[in-house]
């Protein structure tokens, strides 16, 4: 029903209302009703906000019943309204899809980041408030057969937390865990050993690079499994280029951080990537000189931040205001180029 | 700029969700014209109500930008398209830029007199002024196609003569496109559909339609008009712009747009731009914020020695009546 109905209200909403979707139209209204309904988002409630560790959260989501279950291993963009703006973060699901079916809630497990733009605004989140996700996305997920390593580092444990915890409920063969992080910076390690406890076919090593040294020698040790890797780029790194090298099969979620180039006026360069085209740019000039230097087409119009006629969609990286000097978020976000300075990679909507 | 946030976003939520019940109640009230008249009378002021909040506080800001940090997928300049027969896109190429960048430039900004009036002495008169008046309400009555035009006429896509050397930056036959394809649009809703919705009540929604559009075409042009061609208000040779300083911009944009004086409603209803100095000094900042810094603006412009242009609604437009009259004669 659905199905034909979206795209005839759609039509119309564009004829009539001027608004690419109906729902977009009548969202204000709607809103002063239910709380956080968005169109394109999932609405979530907040059921629990609670600190497990160290600047580490978990929170659980009550999803609203529409909302299509993951699978284990899959994570979502989690979106907030902070001081009247939208901004979104990934995070990876770190309960099973059964707990979702049943009792429609998912939990995060968030480390939250000093001076960060987000994850203090997690703590602040009041039980019973609501907050938009999105559908689950990725294919990270556990193999349906045969014996697998899991390899995480830091808050990289969730995905697998959530297999662990639909494994319950699955028979699979033999799981091994290689967990790294700093010195008693494991997190959830007592779920960890209640999961062994339950789970015959379970098993985990708690290590840190400090006193156990570099992963790769401990590698050598699950060469018959697949391997499941999740962290930070450099620790995937490491690891995939170990299996490549003995053809173990590898699937993984990392992280990159951004490489930021907040401070020092020293040139540095960066990677621009307009819809596909890509070219190399400098932190000194504004962007839109740049995209025209490389006979990248883009309307512009006063060349100072008035007209607006050169803003585009960034999706990825962070640029800086140079009227301001403000840096932008992380994610997408409507930028002018002739304003706007590189300071990471960054990629933009053709 | 700092305090922009939640409020400022709970506050054009809450003008969209007013535009929204406006819209509706009048468009059932125009129906409803068959109990009394004077439902249909109410609901002509609420169409044309939500009308001009769609036009000035929603539209002309969100278009503006104002909004863009939201990062709200629905009120941002790139998505927003506004209820009046001038497609969006155009709008924003010819008034955004040319208008904000070149404010009251002779030759550059186009916005002064619409190629129309002639309002100052750069402009050589014509035996056509001598009727300018009766132009002038023309435009106000037809205004929203006026603004429709406007790109089109600028730049001479069927009348004139095409100069060779401009840097066409959308080709003619999109502008023609999308002229006439938001226009149709515009005319089928209104004139057709809804009517034919109200099925034996045809004529009295029509009618209605035509009227809430009248009243939003006469108020707007009013209000732009009384923001921009007061007695004060400067004009400038593109030759005293040259090289102009950023504080020179400032300057120009402050000499070269008046305020008018009122109350809150009014304010919203004429979208801030009874603040039309501060919206030319600061097209981005959201609307409602100039009521803030006014005062302030207003301090500078006395320390600078600059003239402050503002007045009552009437003293206004008394004084662009008095300007389109008095430059009808050479």
């Amino acid at each position: 029903m659905n199905v034909l109905l979206n795209p005839l209200s759609n039509w119309f909403s564009k004829q009539f209302f001027h608004h690419t979707s109906m729902a977009g139209y009548i969202e204000p209204v709607i809103q002063l009703f239910k709380p956080s309904w968005r169109d394109g988002y999932y609405r979530a409630k907040v059921v629990v906000v609670q600190a497990i560790a160290n600047r580490t959260l978990a929170i659980e989501l009550k999803t609203e019943s529409r909302w299509p279950t993951h699978k284990a291993g899959q994570h979502i963009e989690l979106t907030l309204e902070i001081n009247g703006r939208l901004v979104t973060r990934v995070f990876t699901i770190a309960s099973s899809p059964n707990q979702a079916m049943h009792e429609g809630v998912i939990r995060l497990v968030v480390k939250q980041q000093d001076a960060g733009a987000f994850t203090p605004y997690l703590a602040r989140l009041q039980v019973n408030s609501w907050v938009n996700i999105s559908k689950p996305k990725g294919a990270f997920l556990l193999p349906q057969s045969g014996a697998v390593t899991f390899f995480a580092a830091g808050s990289g444990i969730t995905p697998f937390i959530a297999m662990l915890h639909q494994n319950l409920h699955e028979q699979v063969d033999p799981i091994h865990l290689v967990y790294y992080a700093k010195a008693n910076e494991h997190l959830v390690v007592a779920e960890l050993e209640s999961l062994s406890n339950r789970l015959a076919n379970f098993t985990f090593t708690l290590l840190s690079r400090s006193s156990d040294g570099d992963v790769i020698e401990k590698l050598s040790e699950f060469h018959n499994s697949k391997w499941l890797v999740c962290g930070p780029n450099d620790f995937y790194k490491t690891i995939q280029n170990y299996a490549e090298a003995h053809q173990i099969s590898i699937s993984s979620e990392h992280f990159s951080l951004v490489n930021l180039h907040v401070h020092g006026d020293e040139k540095a360069h960066f990677q621009v990537d307009h819809g596909g085209i890509k070219f190399t740019a400098d932190n000194q000039q504004p962007l839109l000189a740049q995209f025209q230097a490389n006979k990248i087409n883009v309307p512009y119009g006063c060349g100072m931040g008035i007209c607006h006629q050169c803003q585009c969609v960034k999706k990825k990286g962070v640029v800086r205001d140079m009227r301001t000097g403000k840096l932008s978020d992380y994610g997408e976000e409507l930028i002018q180029l002739c304003v706007s300075q590189v300071v990471s990679d960054v990629e933009f909507k053709a | 700029m700092a305090k922009v946030g939640e409020q400022d976003a709970n506050y054009i939520r809450r003008v969209i969700v007013m535009q929204r019940i406006l819209e509706w109640s009048g468009r059932i009230l125009l129906v409803l014209g068959f109990i009394t008249p004077w439902l249909w009378l109410v609901g002509v002021l609420a169409l044309a109500t939500a009308k001009i909040l769609d036009n000035m506080e929603i539209g002309h800001n969100v278009m503006h930008g104002q909004y863009d940090w939201m990062n709200d997928k629905h009120i941002n300049s790139k998505a927003y398209e506004w209820d009046i027969a001038c497609d969006g896109k155009s709008w924003n190429r010819v008034h955004n830029f040319e208008h904000h960048t070149y404010t009251n430039i002779i030759g550059k900004d186009r916005d002064f007199g619409y190629g129309l009036l002639r309002l100052s002495n750069d402009f050589r008169w014509r035996v056509k002024n001598l009727w300018q008046f009766i132009t002038y309400l023309n435009l106000s009555v037809l205004f929203q196609w006026g603004v429709a035009y406007h790109e089109l006429a600028a730049e001479r896509v069927f009348f004139g003569k095409k100069k060779e050397n401009r840097d066409y930056k959308v080709p003619h036959s999109e502008l023609k496109t999308r002229f006439f394809s938001k226009g149709a649009r515009q005319l089928i809703k209104d004139y057709l559909i809804f009517p034919l919705l109200a099925g034996p009540f045809f004529l009295w929604v029509l009618v209605g339609n035509l009227i809430a559009n009248l009243l939003r075409n006469l108020w707007t042009s009013t209000i732009i008009f009384c923001g921009h061609f007061t007695g004060d208000v400067k004009t400038f040779s593109e030759k005293e712009c040259e090289n102009e300083t950023k504080g020179q911009w400032y300057y120009r944009q402050a000499l070269g747009s008046s305020n008018i004086k009122g109350s809150k409603w009014f304010h919203v209803l004429t979208g801030h731009l009874s603040f039309q100095i501060e919206h030319h000094l600061f097209p981005d900042m959201p609307a409602k914020r100039y009521r803030e810094i006014a005062p302030k603006v207003q301090k500078v412009f006395r320390e600078h020695g600059i003239q402050y242009n503002t007045g009552s609604f009437f003293k206004q437009y008394g004084s662009v009546v008095k300007r389109i009259l008095r430059y009808s004669l050479p």
